[in-house]
């Protein structure tokens, strides 16, 4: 089943959910396990990218048109290098990227012990951002699970949270800084 | 923001500017040295390029101390970072947070409404007014004009200038050219549209170019000074490490530090304790495709955190900041209120719509405490600035040579630090920010006398400071990265420990041997209530962040060069 890769067109300056919400929408219909964003620095301007892993059909045209811009399939021919290609190879190789959707992700939007969350989704590890984490030790989701690709793993980030649990350190909702503009 | 390998060519940055020095009616054929003496400039000028240069370009010569040690200085209280009903998401009157900084202590403050289309076209009239009322009714406050900068490609920061007859003017077409929210806003709804966004890299030659603009104010004469601080730098890790170098060469006079803790102490407090229950500073955010991608979080370190209530750069030991001041570049930093609206305070916002007015119109008092993450100015984050004299001018040349210690608090009331040669050099010796010289192979005497807080603060409590370390590294010139954000020869030399029982003020001494190598200093102290293993801050925790039971002061730097 194969990788692609997508430059979609985003709307201003939104919170990662928001942006989040609105590629899965566009992906509405595609059987894609694994989804990812991906920040493309080549460019004068830094742009944010796609990558779905398909186990399905997928009509590239009409995903193209979904999303706003071009989307590459990547093959066994090897496409040519841009900034979807780009893309499509990092989610592949979780070379880097933020995981939007991933196998077992339904599994946990509760509060789980990291040995849990390793056992019943593709995230390889929970990583305690100054502290160690233990098996048993409470991960608190809150329904919103954003793991990180690093070094071809699937790693949820996670931090100190009041109560005694971990939560993860990307958060769905953060601060809208001083009112946007 | 985190781009840096494309060739900046645009011609963007040069547009003419209203009211600027290139105005015709102000374009006086001028070297800049002219102007600048006859901007009476002439010796601090020099001071304040000298202070620019890395330690190691004096070569043999005898460096001129920088800050000279003077005895026991004063210290003026201040807040560079507050929001009226001119900002959108802020909601007091002028007066109201000028006498409430006054209430709690403050000398000075500067007023920093967000900069933006509705500012730029309707705020500006309205806030300076209010602020010449504000000086007239409360005469022992300092009221400076200001404005939170959206930085073209980076975060916010303070700018700010002192009364003046063009104060008004430069910020008017300052924000108009350069701030990245109007420059960033489509033609159709009022802005330029020049910009992919606010914190897009295509922004960044406009904040050169901008910071070039207020220096060429102050080489003209139209005012005697402009300062620039970054705002909650490390918060969406839009700030990479080159644009603080690229600021502060473009414009050394004015681009001289950021907040080393930013506002917002209060929004930790845990919602069982009646707070927010958010996290302290509203340090909450991720990486986005704007940050810099060496600002990750990872298993050691999460820079997008609060540590300790400062931020993540100033806060690490051998990190950015200490990366800067490893290269010889003086780089202050201080602390702020941010304060928008106030925790357990009765007001909320007015019913204006700022968009089509510039103003949220006057505060609502409910009669009812409301939940909320800041403190008023005073309360709780303090800037103590060593100065000549309470004047506008002399207090910013303080914050301008870093003679500059951030308070939470009132962990400390002043400091008096004196760095000098026991041997051939300035025996002399300098003071917080200064610079100094010992022949190679001599003694480096640092004598610290801290002032420990004489009354309660605004938690009603007289809070014990309980350590004071000594933080040194060595200075080993500008980096070949433009990006690099580590000082590993940087770490903590000495904790000096204050016994339970001291009271007034506490002197250390620490002497440096035999030095062989430039060098700088720094000091920090601690209520010791959070450490690591290794006396560090501990990374806050969102929702669980006391801020008043875990106090720090940062004090800047004295920098020793070699002869
Ligand atoms: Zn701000
Ligand atoms: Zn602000």
């Amino acid at each position: 089943m194969p990788w692609l890769g997508a430059v979609p067109a985003l709307p201003g300056e939104h919170g990662a959910a928001h942006v989040d919400a609105v590629l899965l929408e566009a992906l509405d219909g595609v059987a894609a396990d694994f989804v990812c964003t991906h920040v493309d620095r080549l460019g004068p301007v830094a742009v944010t990218t796609l990558s779905a892993h398909v186990t399905g059909e997928v009509d590239v045209a009409r995903l193209a048109e979904a999303l706003g811009g071009p989307v590459v399939v990547l093959d066994d021919s090897g496409a040519p290098d841009s900034p979807a290609a780009r893309a499509a190879t990092a989610g592949r190789d979780r070379a880097d990227g933020r995981c939007v959707r991933f196998p077992g992700q339904s599994a946990l939007t509760g509060t789980h012990p990291a040995a849990e969350v390793v056992a019943v989704s593709a995230i390889d590890r929970v990583v305690g951002i100054g502290v160690a984490v233990a098996p048993a030790d409470r991960v608190e989701t809150l329904g919103f699970l954003r793991p990180v690709c690093r070094g071809g793993e699937l790693l949820l980030l996670v931090e100190p949270a009041v109560g005694g649990v971990l939560r993860p350190a990307e958060a769905e909702s953060p601060h809208e800084c001083c009112g946007g503009h | 923001m985190s781009h840096h390998h494309h060739d900046h060519t645009h011609e963007h940055a040069h547009e003419e500017v209203e009211g600027s020095w290139r105005d015709a009616q102000d374009d006086r054929p001028l070297s800049v040295a002219r102007r600048r003496f006859l901007a009476g400039l002439g010796a601090a000028g020099v001071a304040t390029t000298m202070g620019a240069l890395p330690a190691h370009a004096h070569g043999d010569r005898p460096a001129t101390p920088v800050n000279p040690w003077h005895g026991r200085g004063r210290w003026f209280a201040g807040d560079h970072h507050i929001h009226t009903k001119y900002s959108n998401d802020a909601q007091y009157e002028v007066a109201q947070q000028v006498a409430k900084a006054r209430e709690h202590g403050l000398d000075w403050v500067v007023i920093t409404d967000h900069g933006g289309v509705a500012h730029e076209k309707f705020s500006i009239d309205q806030v300076a007014p209010d602020i010449e009322r504000a000086r007239k009714s409360h005469r022992d406050v300092l009221v400076y004009q200001g404005l939170e900068w959206n930085i073209p490609g980076a975060e916010h920061a303070t700018v700010f200038l002192p009364p003046g007859r063009s104060t008004v003017d430069i910020l008017r077409a300052f924000e108009a050219a350069y701030d990245g929210g109007v420059l960033s806003t489509p033609v159709a709804n009022g802005g330029k549209g020049l910009l992919t966004r606010s914190t897009s890299a295509d922004g960044e030659p406009y904040a050169l170019a901008a910071l070039r603009f207020l220096e060429a104010q102050v080489l003209s004469g139209r005012t005697e000074i402009a300062l620039m601080f970054a705002n909650h730098p490390a918060r969406r890790g839009v700030d990479s490490p080159h644009e603080f170098r690229g600021w502060r060469d473009a414009a050394p006079g004015v681009a001289v530090g950021m907040e080393g803790a930013p506002g917002h102490q209060a929004a930790g407090i845990p919602t069982s304790a009646g707070g927010r229950g958010a996290a302290r500073g509203l340090y909450d955010a991720s990486p986005n495709q704007d940050s810099f991608p060496g600002f990750a979080p990872t298993a050691t370190e999460n820079p997008y955190r609060t540590y300790g209530g400062f931020d993540w750069m100033t806060a690490k030991v051998g990190g950015l900041w200490d990366s800067l001041l490893a290269e010889g570049r003086p780089w202050w930093v201080t602390a702020t209120s941010d304060s928008h609206r106030v925790h357990l305070d009765t007001h909320k916002q007015g019913t204006g719509d700022h968009n089509t007015t510039g103003s949220r119109g006057a505060p609502i008092d409910t009669g009812v405490p409301q939940v909320e993450s800041d403190y008023w100015p005073g309360f709780y984050s303090s800037t103590l600035v060593g100065a000549d004299s309470k004047s506008y001018v002399d207090v910013m040349r303080g914050m301008q040579g870093g003679k500059v210690v951030a308070v939470h608090g009132r962990i400390v009331d002043g400091l008096n630090l004196r760095v000098r040669s026991l041997g051939e050099g300035d025996n002399r010796g300098v003071t917080i920010g200064g610079r100094t010289f010992v022949r190679r192979g001599h003694d480096v005497e640092v004598v610290i006398e801290v002032d420990l807080a004489r009354g309660a603060n605004f938690a009603g409590v007289v809070p014990r400071l309980a350590k004071v370390d000594l933080i040194a590294g060595p200075i080993t010139g500008p980096v070949a990265d433009r990006d690099a954000f580590s000082a590993p020869g940087t770490s903590v030399v000495k904790s000096f420990e204050v016994a339970r029982t001291a009271r007034g003020t506490v002197k250390f001494t620490h002497t440096f041997r035999r030095v062989e190598g430039a060098f700088y200093l720094r000091l920090r102290g601690s209520d010791g209530n959070r450490l690591t293993s290794d006396g560090n801050p501990v990374m806050d925790v969102i929702g669980d962040a006391d801020p008043w039971s875990d106090l720090w002061f940062y004090a800047n730097p004295v920098f020793v060069d070699v002869i």
